[in-house]
């Protein structure tokens, strides 16, 4: 028997656009940022604020993606101190956001059996289509996702991050990242079809 | 195919190019007999497709005001940092003041490339009648005061805690790193103006970071 690749397989894994292009120009800025410098942190939000936001609206839903997104730039500002270049500003800033967000799911008491099985959920999210409009369709369906699923779904297959680092931010084994994510494909590839 | 099918389970790791060759292999030979298993694979295929052509969402009103107010005044250290002796803070506070902002336009201005002596976003900053200085045309006894405040502080380190001298350092470090910066931009471009106006800005930072430098060594004496 020949093997022979099926459609995507040699297409797919290739990350997606990532916050992780570390430049000359941003290497500056950030110095200049962590020497108090307002207006270069300024130029930074505008460069990372609407990844950051739509990290932020896509991974928890439920809160105001707003206030979480200036929580993030206030939080980021507080500990620019700690950015040492090992990593992109902008990965440095996605982690950041991740942990923040992760606090504040457990602040919130909403973050208990993330990555348990939860069929029912997966099922719901199957179960409901509003609207013919593909992207519209992918948010409200990810909306619905468990947690854990729509966590490892949105850093994997929108953000393009891969599984040992996905497995680092949420503090989960990289098994268990990729478990997630098949069953958030398998959930939303339900909706999509009906 | 049922759901249960094992190798349902494996098809995201396929699709991310994920399995080992020997099981792709295998699992290759599956998808030549079952219809229902490449029709799942097309269909994950479309979910991957879709979730990266995703528009980015951005927040519904200009965020920054709001965070400008909530970090004024709050210097973006690190917790070490922020266990600063009052005098090490007000020195932290005046090195990230004299820092700030000269050095990032600096940049700007140089990211254009050579030639660009116009700054859009500054524009208003930059007079049209602006004459243009070069890297000679510094203010006389600029070496000489930065050579003598230096001077001072190295005589006065010992008094100072090590926090205090590793927060001038590094923004030392960075101001000088600033000035290189600039210095290179107007060797490219002598003509422009608004590099030159922000070398000049920066040194005087330099200037004053290194006088309150020695403010607080004296007072510790």
């Amino acid at each position: 028997m020949t093997a022979r690749p099926w459609p995507g397989a040699t297409t797919l894994h290739l990350p997606a656009e990532r916050p992780n292009q570390r430049s000359d120009d941003e290497t500056i800025e950030v110095t200049l940022a962590q020497s108090g410098d307002g207006h270069a942190f300024e130029r930074l939000y505008r460069q990372h604020v609407t990844r950051v936001h739509t990290l932020v609206r896509r991974m928890v839903p439920d809160v105001d993606s707003d206030e979480l997104t200036q929580d993030v730039f206030v939080r980021a500002w507080q500990k620019l101190g700690t950015f040492r270049n090992e990593a992109a500003f902008g990965t440095w800033l996605h982690r950041l956001a991740v942990n923040l967000m992760l606090e504040r799911r457990a602040a919130l008491g909403t973050r208990r059996k993330r990555y348990e099985a939860d069929d029912a959920g997966l099922t719901h999210v199957a179960a409901r289509r509003e609207t013919p409009e593909d992207a519209m369709d992918m948010e409200r369906a990810m909306a619905r996702l468990p947690d854990g699923a729509r966590e490892v779904f949105v850093l994997h297959d929108v953000q393009g991050y891969k599984h040992d680092e996905i497995a680092g931010m949420l503090g989960i084994n990289v098994g268990t990242s990729k478990s997630q994510l098949h069953r958030a494909r398998m959930a939303l590839r339900g909706h999509l079809t009906r | 195919m049922s759901i249960i099918d094992p190798w349902t389970e494996r098809l995201s790791e396929y699709l991310d190019g994920e399995l080992a060759h020997d099981e792709r292999i295998a699992l290759e030979a599956h998808l030549d007999g079952c219809a229902a298993c490449r029709a799942v694979l097309d269909e994950l295929h479309a979910v991957v497709a879709t979730a990266r052509r995703l528009p980015d969402l951005p927040p519904s009103r200009d965020l920054w005001p709001e965070v400008a107010e909530r970090t004024r005044g709050v210097l973006p250290f690190s917790p070490r940092t922020r266990r600063l002796a009052p005098s090490w803070a007000r020195l932290a506070a005046a090195a990230a003041l004299f820092a700030a902002v000269g050095g990032g336009v600096t940049w700007f201005a140089m990211s254009r490339g050579p030639g660009a002596s116009e700054v859009p976003v500054a524009s208003a900053d930059v007079p049209g009648s602006a004459t243009p200085r070069n890297v000679s045309d510094r203010p006389r006894g600029t070496d000489a005061a930065v050579a003598e405040l230096e001077q001072v502080l190295r005589r006065g380190e010992s008094r100072l805690d090590t926090a205090t001298v590793r927060i001038v350092t590094e923004n030392l470090a960075r101001i000088d790193s600033a000035i290189a910066q600039a210095q290179r931009a107007l060797a490219a471009d002598p003509g422009n103006a608004y590099v030159s106006r922000h070398l000049a800005d920066t040194e005087r930072r330099k200037i004053e970071l290194l006088r309150t430098a020695a403010r607080i060594v004296q007072s510790q004496s």
